[in-house]
């Protein structure tokens, strides 16, 4: 074995070397045969001689699907006889089997062996054996089961034993002037010790089905077939075969035959091979291989050999293909040429049970698949994504399921972070979604946002190369930025969907953190919602973003009020700086509002009434109405407590009062008397405007006026003095139904005959028409009074009368008028009371005349009920009971039928619906 | 891999555009392509089904491939350049002998690519005549300086094929095929004209030879079904006659 590995040799020297080699096929075989050794011994020298060598890869191509390593050596097989050279390989197990053109079998034993990942072959040679003829040894085949080894020599099959290579007499069937023979590797028969051969005979043109037993060969069958066939390839009943002019497949067992393709066969060896269950793979013209199924249809798409294919095979998911100089890596999936290994005098490419086995004249080597693993991670090394996922993709029925899932996801996430990498956010998202992604796999990415209390570890090995988010965008600030924003939607999604489970105080924690770096609206709405961002972790990071409206939203939702308002307070009184909220005052107030905790309430209420009593005063006055008693405030306290501040005080009775309408009278008068106080303080300041003491005397009005709880006296004792607060006087005075004085005050001294009028509107208003009328009548006798100063008040007391002409009592008025009054001057009063008085009198007859109708039609109906009268004798006998009558007391059924009463009281009995109707005594049962 | 429901086939001498469409249709976009070598197919998901498209080679040289591409198809696409005569005559020469093995019910279309060379019509870009297509597909300004004359201007190719050959074609294809003119589809629905450069009606013409071979593709999974169900089904037969003769 030589030293170092070729393949090592292989991916250092270029691709030039390749085409190099492949121009110029100068050499002798023998002589490039043994360069070819010689390179692979030198090539653990770099730089050495590369142009000349054998070994090499299309870099351009990049994926290593395979490695060349030797198994068998030139000297084991032949030493320095230069004309042998190798005809043919099987290969069971650990046993290789070579035959040689001098009639040799050599019997290896092929160990293989890992060092440090890498595998190598060590062959042992355990037995040589010559067949005793002068031809080569055309074919081998190795029956396991049978411990027999099929071998073709000079058209003629024979068996030798697998061990001692000892030719094994057997009984049946010669098998002579064999061009091709082909063991079925799907066999149609049950029996394990039986091996199915096809032959193709060189004295017919047709195929034989053979069986194999230890000692014997039977033939089976026979078919023939339009050409004498040159190579051929077996499953189950179909036969794939190679005539000289085409492809054709055959069923052996029904004769079926299906044509494939021309080809030349002049021009070409024929390549058939079985690559699985009824499918073959053919040499085509041009340099395609093609696909066939045993139906004759393809169902890959062809890959393009060169010309001069020697020999292929297929190791899922490539096609193997060995011509003049090269051996080619085709992938099964894309049809794309993968892999180009130099291999100079090559001679046989075989599948074995998986492994591939290519072999020049002189030495034989194994194709050993790389990894599947390492395929896909070196496509991803190479940033080929879409070529590694249909790798993994297309190898997935050869991989175990939940080994897959693991693979695929993986492979998925890489692909997301190559794409991240390259800002194909779109692309990234979808492999992270499609590979479930731990989330914090890419917040970890991004320095500082996972919480240190996470308990997040990076995968290992690692899903990317880079260390974070810096090194990626090697300090191009915009690609950050994008970074960021694209981090910001993922998690987004990744939120609204359910695949956060277990770890959404990190998501939402390093969210929070994006949003707070980034001044993001959404920071507040996240805060605002349902969300499990850790406090310790996030206090300071909105802190050094100075977002402090958001921190105390989230010290809030975490049930630190006292810590947010703290921070709030702050920021109104200008200490810290955050221009978020530009209402954060009222934003307080309104939270002190609602916040059940009351000694938070009392701690910041004073400071809220000494920045803005009328905004302040709102923490007591929109206050929701709860059913806890403990976040209630008591009334009685929130009003000693305001005392000190006026306005706040006068609004949150305002709030009790009117708004509330709570009855007690103590809110009432001290309400009233604030009013009243208000109003004589305005009316001692000379600055107050009329407006303002309009505004405070209406309010003052209303409150007397609609109100019944103050006390009147008090405040009739803060009036008195005034002389302008006439009004206000008046009402209280009607207040305690001094209605005299309340006229005279209204009348007299406000002058003001509306007022007045109005007066008594309102005084009346819950009461009935008498008392009405009554403070009418007062108020004109008021008019007319002819004492006071000024005497009567002619206009006014007649504007009266027309104008409220219903209610007065036209008798009494037309006493108390004046004989000197003319009488237009009170037509709309007369008009008024005639009419009403006619009206009234007609009205009454027409009730009149109603109510007479009604009692002539009762009258009526009571007569007609009644009906004739009953005769009565002690003959006459009960209908009910046919007893007798003994007593005069009876009862009429409908129709005047008389029973007894102790009978028709028993028959309502039995029918309870009816019974409340035997208490009125007769008329009753309708039955 | 996904088991394909149904075959399509893309015939046609080499160099009209087979490739191309296919390319247009699947990626939405016009680029240069070399000589297909041998063929190459593409699964297409149409609605539940899968449908794979195989695009042969058109040289001479794989001619022999050509009936096993056919082998099993639903529905065969003959294309030819509405620029060049030979390439018409080359499909009934060379072409229609290849169809022998597809499926008795196959469907036929007959196409004529590159109308943008002879019909100013065809550039419209695909997004005004098809609503189903991307816009921006349009590769076409970057192209047109190099081998095309600019939409407006008059120096379009002599055509030379025109659709009424397309549809005497494909009455001469039925015929080969021993098939009823009547009882197939009608000649104005199987002959297209398309552009693989600007789109102009590709999606239209795969779209419909899709909906074509649909009821193929459900006549050959009740088929499938049937074999399972056929075991019961005679055997209730012969109940039932054995009970009208006794």
């Amino acid at each position: 074995m030589s030293g170092c590995s070729p393949q090592e040799a292989a991916v250092r020297s270029g691709s030039t070397a390749a085409t190099a080699g492949r121009g110029k096929p100068e050499r002798s075989g023998e002589q490039r045969g043994r360069e070819n050794r010689e390179a692979q011994q030198q090539s653990s020298l770099p730089g050495q001689n590369r142009g000349a060598t054998g070994w090499d890869v299309n870099i351009s191509m990049s994926v290593k699907a395979f490695e060349l390593v030797p198994a068998v050596e030139r000297e084991q097989l032949m030493g320095e006889k230069v004309r042998i050279g190798i005809e043919c390989i099987e290969c069971c197990g650990q046993h290789l089997y070579v035959g040689t053109n001098d009639c040799f079998i050599h019997h290896f034993l092929l160990e293989e062996r890992s060092t440090k990942g890498r595998l190598t072959y060590s062959s042992q040679k355990l037995l040589q054996k010559f067949l005793g003829l002068k031809k080569p040894v055309a074919e081998l085949k190795a029956a396991s089961a049978l411990e027999r080894l099929i071998i073709l020599c000079d058209g003629t099959v024979s068996l030798v034993d697998m061990v001692t290579l000892e030719p094994v007499p057997f009984g049946g069937a010669k098998v002579k002037n064999v061009i091709a023979f082909c063991v079925n590797e799907n066999p149609v028969t049950a029996d394990p010790f039986c091996v199915e051969m096809a032959v193709v005979s060189a004295r017919r043109r047709a195929v034989q089905i053979f069986t194999v037993h230890e000692d014997r060969v039977q033939m089976l069958k026979e078919v023939t077939t339009p050409e004498q066939p040159c190579a051929l390839s077996v499953d189950g009943y179909f036969l794939c075969l190679a005539l000289p002019t085409q492809y054709m497949i055959l069923n052996y067992s029904s004769g079926a035959s299906q044509d494939l393709f021309p080809y030349d066969s002049e021009e070409r060896k024929p390549i058939v091979k079985r690559i699985g269950r009824e499918e073959f793979l053919l040499a085509a013209p041009g340099g395609l291989g093609m696909f066939a199924n045993a139906e004759g249809i393809s169902q890959r798409a062809p890959v393009s050999w060169s010309e001069s294919v020697i020999g292929a095979a297929v190791c899922f998911p490539y096609v193997v293909a060995l011509d003049e100089g090269f051996v080619t890596v085709h992938s099964m999936l894309d049809q794309q040429l993968k892999q180009t290994l130099s291999f100079r005098e090559g001679h046989i490419l075989q599948n074995f049970e998986g492994k591939v086995v290519v072999s020049s004249t002189k030495a034989v080597y194994v194709l050993v698949p790389l990894p599947l693993e390492q395929q896909i991670q070196d496509l991803l090394a190479g940033h080929r994504v879409e070529e590694a996922l249909t790798l993994a993709e297309g190898a997935q029925r050869n991989i175990p399921k939940d080994k897959f899932q693991i693979l695929h996801k993986r492979i998925l996430q890489q692909a997301g972070f190559i794409q991240f990498g390259q800002l194909q956010f779109s692309e990234a998202k979808e492999h992270f979604r499609k590979g479930q992604l731990d989330v914090r796999e890419l917040i970890s990415l991004y320095p500082l946002l996972l919480p240190a209390s996470s308990s997040f570890t990076r995968c290992h090995p690692p899903l990317h190369e880079f260390a974070d988010l810096y090194h990626l965008a090697q300090g191009d600030q915009e690609k950050v930025q994008r970074c960021k924003r694209f981090l910001i939607s993922y998690l987004r999604e990744v939120r609204s969907s359910e695949s956060t489970n277990g770890f959404r105080e990190d998501v939402d924690t390093a969210l929070l953190k994006l949003y707070a770096e980034s001044g993001h609206d959404s920071l507040l709405d996240l805060l605002a919602s349902n969300n499990a961002c850790l406090l310790a972790d996030s206090a300071p990071w909105l802190e050094k973003h100075h977002r402090y409206f958001a921190l105390g939203l989230l010290y809030h939702y975490n049930s630190q009020d006292a810590l947010a308002l703290q921070l709030w307070v702050r920021v109104v009184n200008g200490d810290l700086q955050d221009s978020t909220r530009a209402d954060l005052f009222e934003y307080v107030v309104d939270f002190l509002s609602y916040c059940s905790n009351l000694d938070l309430v009392w701690k910041y209420a004073e400071w809220a009434l000494q920045r803005d009593q009328k905004i302040g005063v709102q923490i007591f006055t929109k206050r929701p109405v709860s059913k806890e008693q403990t976040a209630q405030l008591n009334p009685d306290e929130v009003v000693k407590y305001l005392e000190k501040h006026h306005q706040a005080l006068v609004l949150y009775l305002e709030h009790l009062v009117l708004e509330n309408k709570v009855q007690k009278e103590k809110y009432h008068t001290q309400l009233a008397v604030l009013y009243a106080d208000r109003v004589l303080g305005l009316l001692t300041r000379p600055a107050a405007t009329e407006e303002q003491l309009c505004s405070a005397r209406r309010k003052l009005q209303h409150l007397l006026r609609e109100s019944d709880l103050y006390r009147v006296q008090l405040l009739l004792g803060k009036l008195q003095d005034s002389e302008l607060l006439l009004t206000e006087r008046a009402t209280l005075h009607g207040k305690l139904e001094e209605h005299d004085k309340a006229l005279n005050i209204l009348v007299h001294q406000l002058k003001n005959c509306r007022a007045a009028e109005d007066y008594c509107t309102w005084a009346s208003q819950d009461q009935d028409q008498a008392y009405r009328q009554r403070l009418f009548h007062q108020l004109l006798s008021v008019y007319l009074d002819p004492d006071v100063p000024g005497g009567t008040q002619t206009v006014e007391a007649v504007d009266l009368l027309n104008r409220y002409s219903d209610i007065f009592d036209s008798a009494q008025v037309l006493e108390l008028v004046p004989e000197a009054w003319s009488l237009t001057l009170l037509r709309p009063f007369l008009c008024g009371a005639l009419r009403a008085s006619v009206h009234a009198r007609r009205t009454a007859q027409v009730a009149l005349a109603l109510a007479q109708a009604e009692n002539m039609q009762l009258q009526h109906d009571r007569l007609k009920y009644r009906g004739g009268p009953v005769f009565m004798s002690e003959k006459r006998g009960c209908q009910l009971c046919h007893n007798t009558f003994r007593e005069p007391d009876f009862v009429c059924l409908p129709g005047g039928t008389p029973v007894h009463t102790h009978c028709a009281t028993q028959r309502l009995r039995d029918s309870p619906t009816k019974r409340s109707q035997l208490d009125h005594g007769h008329t009753c049962n309708h039955t | 891999m996904k088991k394909p429901d149904v075959k399509v086939a893309i015939l046609g001498d080499m160099n009209v555009g087979k490739t191309s469409l296919l390319h247009r249709y699947t990626e939405r976009k016009f680029k240069d392509t070399i000589s297909t070598v041998g063929g190459a197919f593409y699964l297409k998901q149409w609605g539940p089904y899968n449908i794979s498209i195989w695009d042969t080679a058109g040289r001479e040289q794989f001619h022999g491939l050509g009936s096993m591409y056919c082998r099993g198809a639903a529905a065969i696409m003959l294309i030819y350049d509405v620029t060049n005569w030979q390439s018409y005559v080359e499909l009934e020469n060379r072409f229609l002998s290849l169809t022998d093995t597809a499926n008795a019910d196959c469907i036929f279309v007959i196409v004529g690519n590159k109308a943008d060379l002879t019909d100013s019509q065809a550039h419209v870009p695909e997004a005004q005549s098809e609503p189903g297509a991307e816009p921006g597909t349009e590769s076409e300004p970057e192209a047109s300086p190099t081998c095309l004359p600019p939409p407006a201007s008059p120096l379009l190719l002599h055509r030379q094929v025109n659709r009424e050959d397309a549809m005497a074609l494909y009455g001469r294809v039925l015929r080969y095929k021993g098939l009823e003119e009547n009882a197939c589809l009608p000649a104005d629905r199987t002959c297209f004209e398309t552009s693989a450069k600007t789109g102009y009606n590709v999606d239209g013409l795969f779209e419909t030879v899709f909906d074509m071979v649909l009821p193929s593709i459900l006549k050959k999974k009740s088929d499938g079904e049937n074999s399972t169900v056929d075991l019961e089904i005679p055997r209730t037969d012969k109940k039932s006659k054995a009970g009208c003769c006794s």
